[in-house]
This record gives C-alpha cells, structure tokens and sequence, in this order.
C-alpha cells in the first residue's frame, strides 16, 4: 500500500515509467491524466505473482508466526494428559488431607472435565462462526467482518452472541409452548454428551467408554427428536416441512455413516476412540505413517463416505434441504429467536467440531505426529490440527456446492453411500484376510 | 444405596412415561413420552452395567423407533388426534388383560431374581460379539434373514400396483 507510484498530474505515461511494480499494475488514465492503479480490473491475472501484494507477503508471515507461536507453545506445555493426572493428584491429596473420601474427589474431578468439555464447545461457536464467516467471505470475494475487536473482526462473534442474548424471546401463539421450549434443549444436550469419550490427543478423553464409537452415534442421533419438535411445536407449515425433511434426511444418512466407520472399527479391533487412535500409531518404512487414509482404496472410501455423511448430518449446505432458505424460510428453526435459536446454531457447530475429531481419530492417526522424527509437538496440538483441517473442510463444502434436491438427496444415500459402505466393509474383509 | 436409588428412579421415570404415552390426548405428546420411555430403558440398561445393550438400546429404539413413530404421527396426523381420548371405553377389559400378563412374566421370573451385580463393570462388547459369531452364529443370521424377509415383505405389500 505504502509502495503505490506518486501521481503525477503533469508528467506524461511515458516519462513516469520507472515507477515501482504495484500489483494490480498502474495504468495511464486518459480521464484523470495521470497513472492510476485501476480498480476495473477483469478479468484478474490468473498467474500473477501474488507475492509482489505486499499486503501478501505481510499475511502469510503473521499467519506463520501464529502458527509457529502455537507449536512453540505445545511444546512448552508438553501433553495435557501430564498436567490432568498432576491436577487430579493434587486434588485427592488435598481433600484426603480433610478427611474426605476419594469418592469426593472422583466427583469433582467429573464434574471439572464435564466443565473442560463444555466449554470446548462453546468458545468452538465463537471461533467457528468467525471462521466460516472469513472463510465464505473470502470464497465468494467479499472480506467478511473487519471491524469488531480490530484483527480481522475477531470479536464478531461476541458482539452477535450478545446482540442475541438481548433479543426478545418470541413463543408463537399457535405453538406448543412446552414442546416448542424443550426442543432445543434436547438438541442441544446430546451434543455435549456425545463429547464425553471423544479423545483430544493422547490419553486425552472426558471419558474412557469401552463403546466409545456406538456412544457418540447413539447420542448424535437423539437430536433428530429435537429437531421434529422444533418443527411440529412451532404450529407454522414451513417448521414441519422443514422438520420432517431433516427426520428424513438424518434417519437416512445415520446408516452410511455407521457403517463407513466399520472398515476402521475391524482393522482396530475396538469400539474405543483413543484405542482406535492408538492402533494407527508406528510409520511404515520409517515415514509413511500408519494411518487409515492410508490404507488402499478402504481407507480413502471410508473417509470420503464418512465425510458426506457428516456433512448431511449436521444439514450443511449441499445437504441443506431441512433449513433451505429459498423454499422454507429458514425450516425448522423459523419460529425461534434469541438465544433458543443460537442453541440450535450452537448445536450445529457442536456437531461439525464432533465430527472433525471423528474423523481425525478415525483417519488420521488421532493425536500421531505425521513426521516420524518429531518428539517435540505434544498429541493435542496434532489433533487439534487435523481437527481443524477437517472443519475447514466442512466450511470448503458448504460454500462451494449448490444445493440438493429432496429426491436426489435420498437417491445419492440409499443408491450410492449405502452400497458402497456394504462394498467397503467387504473389502476391508478382504484386505484383513491378505495382510 | 445410589445403585438403588438411581434404578428406582429410572424405573420409575419408564413406568411414568410409558403411561403417559397411553393417557396423554396428543398423539405427538404421547410419541414423544415413548421416546422418554425407551430412553429411561437404556439408562436403566446402563445402571446394571451393560453398556453395549445401553448404546444399542439409544441408537436402535430413541434414535430410530421413537424417531419413526413421530414421523409418522406427524406426517399421517388428523386435527382429532390433538385432542381426542387415545382410549376407549374397553380399558378396564385391557388392564384386566395387562394384569394377568404381569402375573404370569412374575411367576416366570421370580425365580432369577437376584440383587444387581456389585463388581465393576467390565466391557460387553466383545464377549457379546464373539458369542454372536461363535456360539450363536447360526441363530443370529437366520434372525437376520426373518428380519430382511420381513423388509423386502412390507416392501411389497406396501407398493403402489402400477396395473389394478
């Protein structure tokens, strides 16, 4: 910005070329007479340098030095888990000290890493609303929010939270009152008690559940009654479309979602999350690591179907039939407002961050550095990492692809996923009876 | 002492809302209570330390059944069913029923009633695998085969007939 050539009212094109290379390049203007960094430029040079933006160049070195600043603090802080097992000593020493029972101290301990989860996935809304906002911003070439809190609008979020909290909170009158203020709630609530064995990094889990993996589906799918209720109790004809296309759509596409995971529960031979992250850990050849992607043809259908599924279980965009806004206002959450209505974005967030850490877990090697030579970075830091490279992947999707139709969107489960979960676990059958 | 306490009152919340499912007026309000209902179950399941049956309970009867009856009370609903009586005057005749039936489940079950289980919990998962493709293999596929026979079934009586 600082580097733009002076204008020169009076010199001619000709004589003002030495100027500094500004990206877009200046152009004489025959109107203003003098050189000009023209805005209507269309189409934009495909290969051009970007690096020559200074704007550019400044971007990519402080997103490096967020990121480096990050690795640097994972590796100060060393594994979580340490820290946990510090804390929780310290704990029971204090309250046997007076004369309590560890009983106690189980219980605080529980509550403590309940409170851990929660709040997980509540400041994962704050910063995930921000980031799909930068992120469908700068899809479609817009910036996004840029004022609140300074960088980048980083405070948006907080401001809408707030805006939302002080909103009135409207109960329509031909609703059902009690159904229509549960709905939420029971959206909600499954969602933080799916996170209970979701494992963050090594040893790294709320909760060591033997059926970790049945767990989070089974709690994913008591939401979808939340939904139906939010769509039948709003007493408005657009909720109960809404409701029942995505009873509909998530019925559906629970079952290639369950049984794409089946290749990755029969190569890691359990049920629990951590155990599933820990059978991928080791490199083969010494750098490749031993991660499920990276099982032939299995590995790489698996996550693909696991990832569409995911995207339509949490009635993301290709698969936003339930909420479609062109159709159904804005489907079963029409009649909500305030903060009812944040919870059920709330929830949806929730879902994306669970379905993220699925999928790290699952495919990439869960808290596994990819680097065979790497003992600095603790697990979290990994996890957290591929978490959040599977959540942009989420982000990616919903604001690339247009939306599908109700037909197609069932024909795409039961005649393509479904099938080809089948297909899959039966190679994975064969590819486990050949190794 | 909390085992008891947590299971009564799971039992309770079942019994509760299993009623509520046959007084309530609303069809969708008695749909819902059953969803409770099943739920209260797998907490129950949970309690006595069976977690795959806890899990599978969740994801088969809450996350499915109760979710396709309140599809399906939604979707064929008449204005009657939000207010009309979902019982008839032959009530007492089905509580005589009922009764009977409990009499006989209690004179069956007596004999295996024992206090809960006080050890810890161990996972059931892969006992409960290895007797379905071991021991059990041969009952389990052919109650795979009766339940797909019952599928492709409601399939064909279901069809619309292309030529009356």
């Amino acid at each position: 910005m600082s580097e733009e050539p002076k204008p020169d009212a009076k010199a001619p094109a000709a004589k003002a070329a030495p100027a500094k290379k500004t990206f877009p390049p200046a152009k004489f203007n025959e109107k203003a007479g003098r050189l000009l960094k023209t805005t209507r430029y269309w189409p934009t040079e495909l290969w051009a340098n970007p690096w020559n933006k200074p704007s550019y160049r400044r971007g990519a070195l402080l997103l490096g030095g967020i990121i480096l600043g990050l690795l640097a603090t994972g590796a100060a802080v060393g594994e979580l888990a340490v820290w946990g097992d510090r804390l929780y000593a310290w704990l029971l020493a204090f309250i046997s000290a007076r004369g309590g029972s560890p009983v106690l101290a189980q219980g605080i301990w529980a509550v403590f890493k309940g409170l851990l989860v929660l709040h997980v996935i509540l400041l994962n809304g704050l910063w995930a609303v921000w980031w799909e906002r930068k992120i469908s911003a700068h899809i479609q070439s817009r910036v996004g929010p840029v004022y609140a809190g300074g960088f980048h609008g980083w405070a948006q979020t907080i401001c809408d939270g707030i805006k939302l909290l002080l909103k009135e909170d409207i109960t329509p009158a031909a609703s059902d009152a009690w159904v229509h203020a549960l709905a939420p709630a029971i959206v909600v609530v499954p969602v933080v008690a799916a996170f209970a064995p979701v494992s963050f990094g090594r040893q790294l889990a709320a909760a060591n559940l033997d059926v970790g993996v049945l767990y989070v589906f089974a709690m994913a799918g008591i939401s979808v009654i939340g939904i139906v209720m939010a769509g039948w109790a709003s007493g408005n004809k657009y909720s109960l479309l809404g409701g029942l296309r995505a009873c509909a759509q998530l019925v559906s596409y629970e079952l290639p979602r369950g049984f794409s995971i089946v290749p990755v529960l029969m190569f890691a031979g359990s049920l629990n999350i951590s155990a599933i992250a820990a059978a991928q850990a080791g490199y083969k050849w010494g750098f490749l690591p031993r991660w499920f992607i990276f099982y032939p043809v299995v590995g790489q259908l698996a996550f693909l179907i696991f990832l569409i599924a995911s995207i339509a279980e949490t009635n993301r965009t290709p698969f936003d039939i339930p909420e479609a806004e062109s159709e159904l206002v804005s489907g079963f959450h029409t009649e909500y407002s305030g903060m009812k209505w944040s919870i059920f974005f709330l929830s949806e967030y929730g879902y994306v961050l669970l379905a993220s850490f699925l999928l790290a877990a699952f495919f990439l090697g869960g808290g596994a550095s990819p680097f065979a030579f790497d003992h600095l970075i603790p697990s979290w830091i990994w996890m957290l990492g591929k978490a959040m490279l599977m959540m942009f992947l989420f982000l990616w999707a919903r604001w690339t692809f247009p939306r599908l139709r109700a037909d197609q969107l069932m024909d795409f489960n039961w005649k393509f996923l479904l099938p080809w979960s089948f297909a899959n676990i039966a190679l994975a059958g064969v590819w486990l009876l050949l190794s | 002492m909390a085992e008891s306490l947590i299971f009564y009152s799971l039992a309770a919340l079942v019994l509760l809302s299993a009623l509520a499912v046959v007084t309530m007026r609303n069809t969708v309000h008695s749909a819902l209570f059953l969803g409770l209902s099943l739920a209260g179950l797998a907490g129950i399941f949970a309690e006595l330390s069976a977690d795959f049956l806890f899990a599978a309970q969740i994801l088969v009867y809450v996350g499915g059944i109760a979710v396709l009856f309140i599809f399906v009370v939604m979707l064929l609903g008449r204005a009657s069913d939000l207010h009309l009586r979902q019982i008839n005057a032959q009530w007492p005749a089905a509580l005589l029923v009922c009764a009977v039936a409990a009499a006989g489940l209690w004179r069956a079950a007596r004999s295996f009633i024992a206090p809960a289980a006080t050890r810890a919990p161990a996972p059931t998962t892969e006992r409960l695998g290895r007797l379905l493709m071991g021991g059990y293999a041969v009952p389990f596929e052919l109650v795979s085969l009766l339940l797909t026979a019952a599928l492709l079934g409601a399939v064909f009586f279901s069809r619309l007939e292309k030529n009356p």
